[in-house]
């Protein structure tokens, strides 16, 4: 296996490219010795964190922090997950790496692929001396002819894809299935590698799928997958 | 709740205990607020990243492992990446002043932390200036400015291959003279005993 050592300082400082940041992600999900690496990494980190002058934060922030920790009182709303309203927000929800523009492309045959999350779920039967650690970083799965998606223990992933821009009018999404339900979990327009924070969590035996889809993405997916993974 | 080390106090914050993350929030809301008014110089946007920060505390408390390190680490990790993704987000231009003079230091923070800030800040200066310049450099500039790794190249004017061992080379030695200073980040970050 291929450690990341020196990619790991620019990781923690998060200064990387999202192709190294790719490598390190799915690199990291693998690898208990470059884990231990990293935390090392951050604890020196965040000693530059308290070198700073400090502020007094204004007492408003703290209202408003502490009321993420409050129930909230509502109208009944729809059963979670939520899916998206059908009017995207004009910024994809990307961590980073906005989108690069592209001039039109044709894109090859349309690259749908599902893929189960194995690895996660032959690591949530674990026995005793499996390696817990595998659990906390969640797993790093291969979604073929796209990228990879790393997922971590509480659903939080993430989908690095390497595709070419999508064609005019069109949009590549994200879809979440879990059973026979789609969810979305995010659009992007593709060209390099792109690093997408779905939108949706992942579940155990949750598959995660690419489609193409027109401007503005679908609520539900309108191309029949080409490829598709067997679940565990 | 004073008697718990960060970990219980992290336990606590993932079993909903909202007491506990008001304490936490207390502990280091205000080095996280002072770390994201560095990076993001502006303090609004530096309340978002605090506010953006704690809700993912409170979404994932419940799955943080003890094996990943200090929850003051994660706390100011998350803080730090939160700060430089929105100076990027923002296109924040890195070396605006600051919009106003900064307020005095909260004359009310939560008790422990107070001395040892400030001696951990003065030996941090020490050991970052211990450092040889291209070293301090690639790190200040990573991790204050937000630069990523091909924009230090640029700016730098070394190939990017030399930014990564430089940073991967700097990173090792400020370790190294923290711990000359008698400072283990990894152990160090905790003001509650475990």
């Amino acid at each position: 296996m291929e450690h990341v050592d020196e990619l790991i300082a620019g990781h923690a400082l998060r200064a990387l490219s999202s192709e190294d940041e790719e490598r390190v992600v799915v690199h990291l999900a693998e690898c208990e010795r470059c884990r231990r690496r990293l935390r090392e990494t951050e604890a020196v980190a965040a000693s530059l964190a308290y070198s700073v002058p400090q502020v007094a934060p204004p007492p408003e922030l703290r209202s408003r922090v502490l009321a993420i920790a409050e129930p909230v009182v509502s109208a009944p709303v729809a059963e979670a997950p939520v899916a998206e309203a059908p009017s995207r927000p004009a910024r994809p929800r990307t961590r980073r790496g906005w989108w690069p523009r592209f001039s039109l492309v044709a894109v090859p045959a349309m690259a749908i692929a599902l893929v189960a999350l194995l690895a996660w779920n032959v690591s949530l039967r674990n026995d005793i001396s499996s390696n817990r650690d595998d659990l906390a970083s969640g797993a790093a799965v291969a979604l073929p002819g796209v990228g990879n998606v790393v997922a971590q223990t509480d659903g939080n992933a993430t989908l690095f894809a390497h595709l070419q821009p999508a064609p005019a009018g069109k949009t590549y999404e994200a879809w979440v299935i879990r059973g026979s339900v789609a969810l979305p979990a995010g659009v992007f327009e593709g060209g390099g590698t792109v690093e997408l924070q779905l939108t949706q969590t992942a579940k155990p035996g949750d598959k995660i799928a690419v489609t193409v889809e027109p401007a503005g993405g679908s609520q539900k997916p309108t191309t029949t997958p080409i490829a598709t993974s067997q679940g565990v | 709740m004073e008697h718990l080390s960060d970990h219980g106090l992290l336990a606590l914050v993932g079993r909903g205990d909202r007491e506990a993350f008001a304490r936490l929030y207390d502990m280091y809301g205000g080095a996280a607020y002072s770390l994201a008014v560095r990076i993001v110089r502006d303090r609004e946007l530096a309340s978002d990243v605090v506010q953006n920060t704690f809700l993912a505390i409170w979404t994932q408390a419940r799955t943080f492992d003890s094996s990943r390190g200090q929850p003051s680490t994660w706390i100011l990790t998350m803080t730090h990446h939160k700060a430089v993704d929105m100076v990027r987000r923002e296109e924040r231009r890195r070396a605006e002043p600051l919009d106003d003079a900064p307020a005095a230091a909260d004359p009310e923070p939560a008790v422990e932390h107070q001395a040892w800030l400030g001696v951990a800040r003065e030996q941090i200066a020490a050991a970052l200036a211990r450092l040889p310049d291209p070293h301090r450099e690639v790190i200040e500039l990573a991790y204050f400015a937000g630069y990523t790794q091909s924009e230090l190249a640029e700016r730098l004017a070394v190939p990017i291959g030399t930014v990564k061992s430089r940073t991967f080379a700097a990173m090792n030695a400020l370790r190294e003279a923290l711990a000359a200073l008698g400072m283990r980040p990894e152990d160090e970050w905790n003001t509650s005993t475990s």
